[in-house]
């Protein structure tokens, strides 16, 4: 090795450059003869002209380099203006919306099955509270119809929570959407109050906290328990929309709370009672005052007048008034129907 | 001279070998001749000479004597550069081993 070295270093570049120049042409010569096997095995195995095709699917499949097209000579947005024909409903429907549109029109699918079935629910929800009504009558009551088309006409707008689409609004129209149940919820937990009819309202109070945040302007779906409102909040918001007559729903502390005021109760139930039908007053006023030791028992009748979904107000002020002898439980599952329909006659 | 310039180019031949340094510029040579097209235009060749001669007749010794010589002429100077500067780097790194 030292000799090596020695007369490494001692050559000059002319030498070393001739050595390089060798050792390069030796690679090339490596790669033609291995090119050269690989074409003489090629031809020996017979797939060496494997890849030549005849000149007309040549020209076929050439590669297009024309503005406007991909290279296989394809249109780039030819899609997005066509127009389908939906089979079932015969309407014109554009192609991106198509398969969304079909789905809800065959009434097929996960979403369209369970957009129905919650329909369904919801119509006997309504069925059911309607049936309970005497008087059909009511059915023309102005402010009903009135609050339901107007139900029917922001439902649209909210968001359904079983749709896959949560995050987007529903834009499109479809056939089958459209009278949607009333009680829609957002994402939140919230509910938009303006868009409730009185009687939703009632039921809504009976049930639900429904304090009004400040920054959604939502009314809160939790329970009358929820720990983020105060029952003062609640006791607010009910006055607000019920008016001075209208009373907290306080079920589970109702007999716990002495604090409650015997002068104020007596106020309502007098105002109550004189609302009502002055025939009323005597079997009332003497139910009223037994009732009174139990504290919130005036909530609890209330709500039980709310529960049953009366269309109108004085009749459930009457309801009221009349329930309170009636009951004297905590929970406001008692039979509150009969007692209404006695005054139906009056009224 | 010569005798020195021999033994000298066996060592550093046995030297490319050692370290894998000759693997490397084999493949480096290689993947750059298909870059550069070089595989199919000396394809494009042996067809041709194939069909001159006959499928069923041909070679390795034909094939090899008519490609080799177009091969390492159709070789890019870029290509050629490159590796010529490779070569001389990794002289230059061991002349002192």
């Amino acid at each position: 090795m030292k000799m090596e070295e020695m007369s490494l270093s001692g050559l000059d570049n002319s030498k070393l450059e001739a050595i390089a120049q060798e050792i390069y042409a030796d690679l090339v010569e490596d790669s033609c003869l291995g090119f050269c096997f690989e074409v003489h095995r090629a031809v020996k195995c017979g797939y060496f002209f494997l890849d030549d095709t005849d000149p007309d699917s040549m020209k076929d499949f050439e590669i297009v380099d024309q503005p406007g097209l991909d290279i296989f000579g394809q249109v780039f947005n030819q899609w997005k203006s066509k127009e389908c024909v939906c089979p079932n409903c015969s309407r014109s429907i554009a192609a991106s919306r198509f398969a969304p549109h079909l789905e809800k029109c065959l009434g097929m699918g996960r979403n369209s099955s369970r957009i129905a079935n919650r329909r369904i629910a919801n119509s006997n929800n309504m069925n059911k509270s309607e049936s309970d009504q005497e008087d059909n009558d009511d059915i023309n009551d102005n402010d009903w119809s009135y609050g339901s088309e107007k139900k029917a006409k922001k439902r649209k707008s909210d968001k359904n929570p079983n749709s896959p689409r949560r995050s987007k609004s529903l834009k499109h129209k479809n056939g089958e959407l459209s009278n949607s149940d009333p009680f829609k919820y957002n994402n939140s937990t919230g509910i938009s109050y303006e868009t409730l009819g009185p009687e939703e309202l009632r039921s809504l109070l009976t049930t639900q906290c429904g304090v009004i945040s400040e920054h959604t302007k939502k009314m809160c779906t939790r329970s009358l328990r929820c720990p983020q409102h105060t029952d003062e909040q609640r006791r607010t918001v009910r006055i607000y929309f019920l008016g001075p007559s209208a009373v907290f729903p306080e079920v589970e502390s109702s007999l716990d709370n002495d604090s409650f005021d015997m002068t104020d109760s007596q106020a309502l139930i007098s105002r109550l009672q004189w609302d009502g039908s002055s025939d009323l007053s005597p079997s009332d006023s003497g139910s009223s005052k037994t009732s009174e030791n139990q504290g919130w028992g005036l909530g609890t009748n209330s709500s039980e007048s709310r529960k049953t979904k009366k269309k109108k107000s004085h009749l459930s002020l009457v309801g009221t008034a009349s329930g309170l002898g009636s009951n004297k439980k905590k929970k406001p599952k008692p039979p509150a129907p009969p007692t209404p329909s006695i005054y139906d006659d009056i009224n | 001279m010569r005798r020195d310039v021999q033994i000298l180019r066996a060592a550093i031949n046995q030297k490319l070998i050692e370290t894998g340094e000759r693997e490397r510029l084999k493949e480096l040579l290689r993947a750059k001749l298909i870059e550069c097209g070089w595989k199919d235009q000396l394809k494009a060749h042996c067809k041709e000479v194939i069909k001159e001669k006959g499928l069923e007749h041909v070679t390795v010794d034909d094939l090899v004597a008519e490609i080799t010589p177009k091969g390492r002429a159709l070789v890019p100077d870029s290509v050629k550069k490159e590796l010529l500067q490779r070569i001389r780097t990794f002289l230059a790194q061991h002349a002192s081993l």
